[in-house]
């Protein structure tokens, strides 16, 4: 650099000095021209001149000519240079930068009490510069290393999706064989270099797969969205990983890092020069969930066990759900759906044998959150909310009676052969008997009254309940469900091409509905939150999984889930006592095969049982739904609602579930194996 | 009134006050003093060597980049070249003028020596224009165009300036034509270049313009006859394709996916993101990172441009167009007839050189490799370029001084 210097002021003061020489003795040579140049032709005589002008104005004309080019090329530079330089200098620029990216780790998923239900861990990971390609004997080595086939190496090594100057991932999760080897003999292997990468990492297998969902690689929609998206939205490039499903997908914006950018400069065979400019990445932050890893994880093991036994008796048992929400404000404690799946299939790609494996319908759909996209007839568990909607109209009064022969027809007549039947023989009924003992003919009866006198106040019960609409639960694909009145009827069947009288809406439908039966659907979460308006007297809260944001110091919250009221159902407080009498006789009188189970647990429960028929697919959901706890003078906490597809009956099995969830809520497990034969 | 007028000012400034004085004939004063310089004229030597400045400063940042340029090299070729200008320079060219007959053969075995076996060799860019004597290696056509030049200067002042006879018209056209033909076998560049200079000292001999124009258009003609012809099928291609796409790429770089066109691009690209003042000796992202090829020769004002930017350029061409302007000047003022026309061969030499050089790195001229005067890396062509300069410095040497 000093020797260049030097050069540079030796040119300059020569280029002066020869300045300043021609100032002082160029001025003489102008002269010269008037001597010569103008005298001599004119003594030389006519002849000559013309010549001589010949010659002169042609040498004028190269001046000219000379002069003219000259123009020629300043007017262009001033084109290049001055009005057009700012796009030759940002394609000046794109030459000579490329950026790098790095990967930010994603926020971890934690249960209430900071147990780590998603994390992620290092995993050891070689990468190579692409230059490794040009060598067909490294290649080989690092595939025969590795163990992969030399063309995957090769594909790999082609991969641009992090930057063109970035290293390129061999291979992810490599043994330490691999890494010791490597590390020994870098004169094999120039280019190569393990790294440790952050992979999502899943400590507790399985548990809350529903909720947490998985991240994978970014698809092209996601990407074309992120593209459209404006300012201050994640920017996704190809290759990221981004949530697709669950938590990781709603809270994707909280979770999602930012990645580090390094831009550098290269020369023209891609060679990285120098450092322009870039910022390290940021891992995504903490999310805190409401859902406690203890009862999470029982209703889990308790669904599959349930589900086996279901199973080993020689039903279906396809599937089950299980919800457990804190009524007091809307907290999820535990939601988990079977069959379910392992998110750590996602890590690093799926491949597509496994994807079509979990989208298998003969393995009944695991990737299915059936707590709030598996939609059901209720069954039974309706009653209660039935009864609340008899009393509000008038239908029912607590004086009500009825007489149940396990037979009931429209006109009353019993010895028509159109009629319907109860699961069993109750006698003599009221409405709190009629809720404990599930009693079809009471609700008949009030299905009936309803068609007669007031054909819509029962569906307006159900949605006032908030059936047939979304629960508005933070986590994505809920379904609605379905409360069937007359004008859906009509719509829904005309639109299938039936006859009028088809579609017209008909008084058994009213009874059916009464009893949770026919085309009425609900998810087990909404089932939870009508519960939990009976728990709390009204109110309920809207559910959800997030309990807050952790900031990155410190244990505190950056910011935390806002408990929101969706729901205040007034209901006389008469009323009130009537159904929760009934649903105390469910728990404690109905059937001591049902009984026993909940004698051994401190806290009083009050619930319902339920067995839904699917004609469609020809076989029964059974549902339990309980609060508590619920003895005199208790403030409700807890409701759990759990129903198993393709059982003998709700109080059979689904009330083993929530049994068991109850169970790990109070450390006190369920030590009864009774079985109730009722088919309620 | 006249030393307002004759300040070191551009070429135009020059001209138009000698116009006046030609027009005005006799007047002013006789400068009768002898300065230490007188036997230089300063006024072409000036502008050269500032140029040769710029070219060490411009060769300085190419070979702190570049691992194939070595300044010492240029710089060596820098001072072989003004060797062979301060020979010329001393000798008097005016020896030459009665030499036509050993010029024309001179020139022919000069451009022929590439094509006898053995002597032959491939340049650096494949071209074939190079021989060998024992360890050297040079393009005998860079000489050549000297004494191509010397040797149209020397047939065409037979006729004093006024050609009447179209045999003689012939002749002279004849006479370029032969080591024309030899050149364009090898090297379409350097052939252009000859023809160029020696076309334009035929023009400037005084041949009728009829005969000129007539000449331009027969030229015009056989060239879109070899241009149409390439591009039918079934008829025998002079050109090949890929020839006719190098000379028409720069009419759309982006557009052809060749490495001419894209070698274009890098080199506008250099040019463009240089603005107003350059990036700064040294800073050139393009031509000194590689993205622009031959940075230090065929697009050496690219590599020059992108780091001074607009003043830079102007400032260079500036100084081209002062020394170039400055040999026309003396050109009319010297008397012998050879004298004007070895000036004007050596001016229009210089003029095209510098017209291709530049314009083909501002994408307005095809791409041939013909070097920047006194700017390109490579020794051959700066010896031969200073070789020019003591031809010019030579005149004024032995110009006819008033007694």
């Amino acid at each position: 650099m000093d020797l260049s210097l030097v050069i540079i002021v030796v040119c300059l003061v020569l280029a002066a000095a020869l300045i300043v020489v021609f100032i002082v003795f160029g001025r003489s040579e102008g002269a010269f021209t008037l001597d010569i140049g103008g005298a001599s032709p004119r003594a030389s005589g006519g002849s000559d001149s013309s010549s001589d002008k010949t010659l002169s104005s042609r040498l004028i004309g190269l001046a000219v000519t000379v002069g003219g080019i000259f123009s020629v090329l300043v007017a262009r530079l001033w084109t290049m240079q001055l009005v057009s330089a700012e796009e030759y200098t940002e394609k000046a620029e794109s030459n000579r930068t490329s950026t790098i990216y790095t990967q930010a780790p994603r926020g971890r998923i934690l249960d209430r009490n900071g147990e780590e239900i998603v994390t992620n861990r290092s995993s050891l990971t070689v990468t190579a510069v692409s230059d490794v390609l040009d060598d067909e004997v490294e290649v080989t080595l690092l595939a025969n290393l590795i163990g992969m086939p030399v063309q995957a190496v090769r594909r790999k090594l082609q991969d641009t999706t992090q930057g063109y100057q970035s290293r390129r991932t061999v291979s992810v999760d490599v043994s330490r064989r691999v890494v010791a080897y490597i590390g020994e003999h870098p004169e094999v292997f120039p280019g190569v270099s393990v790294e440790t990468r952050a992979q999502r990492y899943y400590p507790h297998g399985s548990l809350a797969a529903h909720v947490v969902g998985y991240a994978g690689t970014v698809t092209q929609e996601q990407l074309e969205e992120s593209e459209s998206a404006g300012e201050g939205q994640v920017q996704y490039r190809s290759g990221d990983v981004v949530g697709q499903t669950g938590v990781e997908a709603r809270y994707e914006s909280v979770l999602q890092g930012v990645r580090g950018e390094q831009v550098v400069y290269v020369d023209a065979h891609g060679n990285v020069t120098g450092q322009a400019s870039g910022f390290d990445p940021q891992s995504g932050s903490d999310l805190v969930l409401t859902l406690d890893i203890k009862i999470q994880r029982a209703a889990e093991e308790s669904l599959a066990k349930v589900i086996q036994q279901v199973r080993d008796s020689g039903k279906v048992g396809a599937g089950g759900s299980a919800v457990c929400l804190d009524c007091t404000n809307g907290e999820v404690l535990a939601m988990a759906s079977f069959p379910t799946f392992s998110p750590s299939v996602f890590v690093g790609g799926i491949s597509t044998t496994d994807w079509e494996a979990l989208q298998a319908e003969d393995a009944n759909f695991p990737m299915l959150n059936r707590c709030i996209a598996g939609q059901y007839p209720s069954g039974s568990i309706i009653k209660p909310i039935t009864t609340m909607s008899a009393l509000d109209y008038g239908l029912a009064t607590a004086q009500s009676s009825w007489y149940c022969t396990g037979w009931w027809t429209w006109s009353g007549d019993l010895s028509e052969a159109a009629g319907m039947k109860c699961w069993g023989t109750h006698g003599g009924v009221d409405l709190v008997s009629g809720i404990t003992y599930s009693c079809d003919v009471v609700f008949y009866e009030i299905g009936k009254g309803f068609y007669l006198q007031n054909s819509e106040g029962m569906q307006e019960t159900y949605r006032r309940y908030g059936l047939g609409s979304s629960t508005g639960i933070d986590l994505p694909g809920e379904e609605i469900g379905r409360v069937p009145d007359a004008a859906w009827k009509w719509e829904y069947f005309k639109s299938l091409g039936y006859s009028d009288e088809d579609a017209t809406w008909q008084g058994g439908e009213n009874c059916n509905l009464a009893i949770g039966q026919g085309d009425l659907l609900v998810t087990s979460l909404q089932m939870a939150c009508a519960y939990c308006s009976l728990a709390n007297g009204g109110p309920v809260y809207r559910p959800h999984v997030m309990k807050g944001v952790r900031s990155r110091m410190g244990d505190g919250y950056v910011s935390e889930y806002r408990v929101e009221k969706i729901m205040d159902i007034e209901e006389d407080p008469a009323y009130r006592d009537i159904v929760a009498r009934g649903m105390w006789g469910v728990v404690y009188e109905e059937d001591p095969a049902q009984t026993e189970h909940w004698t051994n647990l401190d806290v009083t429960v009050r619930g319902k049982t339920g067995t839904g028929e699917q004609i469609s697919a020809d076989r029964a959901i059974g549902w339990f739904g309980a609060y508590g706890p619920a003895g005199e003078g208790d403030t409700p906490r807890y409701v759990v609602v759990a129903n198993i597809d393709g059982v003998v009956s709700g109080g059979s099995s689904a009330l083993l579930v929530v049994r068991d969830v109850f169970g790990a809520i109070y450390d006190q497990p369920d030590t009864s194996t009774a079985i109730s034969t009722g088919v309620d | 009134m006249a030393q307002e007028m004759t300040g070191p000012g551009t070429g135009h400034g020059l001209l138009s006050s000698l116009a006046q004085r030609v027009k005005g004939g006799a007047g002013g004063s006789h400068v009768g003093k002898k300065g230490p310089l007188e036997g230089v004229y300063l006024t072409q030597l000036i502008p050269t060597l500032l140029i040769l400045i710029l070219s060490v400063i411009t060769m300085l940042s190419c070979s702190m980049a570049l691992g194939t340029v070595s300044l010492f090299n240029h710089v060596a070729g820098m001072a072989l070249g003004i060797a062979a200008a301060v020979v010329i320079w001393r000798y008097d060219y005016r020896n030459l003028s009665n030499l036509t007959t050993a010029l024309f053969v001179v020139s022919c075995v000069l451009l022929a020596l590439p094509l006898v076996p053995g002597l032959g060799v491939e340049g650096d860019l494949g071209g074939l224009g190079w021989v060998h004597f024992g360890p050297f290696r040079f393009q005998p056509s860079e000489p050549a165009k000297l004494v191509i030049i010397a040797l149209m200067a020397s047939a065409c002042a037979q006729y004093n300036g006024k050609i009447e006879s179209f045999a003689d018209y012939a002749k002279l056209c004849g006479t370029l034509l032969v080591p024309l033909l030899l050149i364009l076998v090898t090297d379409l560049g350097t052939g252009l270049m000859i023809f160029f200079s020696g076309a334009t000292i035929i023009i400037c001999s005084g041949a009728p313009r009829g005969w000129i124009l007539a000449t331009i258009a027969l030229i015009v003609g056989v060239a879109a006859l070899v241009i149409i012809t390439s591009q039918i099928e079934g008829i025998p291609h002079i050109l090949q394709e890929y020839q006719l796409a190098r000379l028409t790429v720069f009419l759309d770089p982006e557009g052809t996916a060749s490495e001419d066109g894209y070698n274009l691009q890098q080199a506008m690209i250099a040019i463009g993101s240089g603005g107003l003042l350059g990036k700064g000796f040294g800073n050139a992202s393009q031509a000194l990172s590689g993205f622009l090829p031959a940075a230090q020769t065929d697009f050496i004002f690219a590599t020059y441009a992108e780091q001074f930017g607009f003043v830079g350029s102007v400032v260079l061409l500036a100084l081209f167009a002062w020394m170039i302007i400055a040999t026309v000047l003396l050109a009319m003022k010297v008397e012998s007839t050879f004298s004007k026309l070895m000036l004007v061969g050596c001016a229009a030499l210089w003029t095209f050189q510098v017209l291709e050089s530049v314009g083909m790195c501002i994408g307005i001229m095809p791409i041939t490799g013909i070097p920047l005067p006194f700017m390109t890396y490579g020794s051959s062509s700066m010896v031969t370029q200073l070789a020019a300069v003591g031809v010019v410095q030579s005149v004024w040497h032995h110009r006819q001084k008033v007694a």
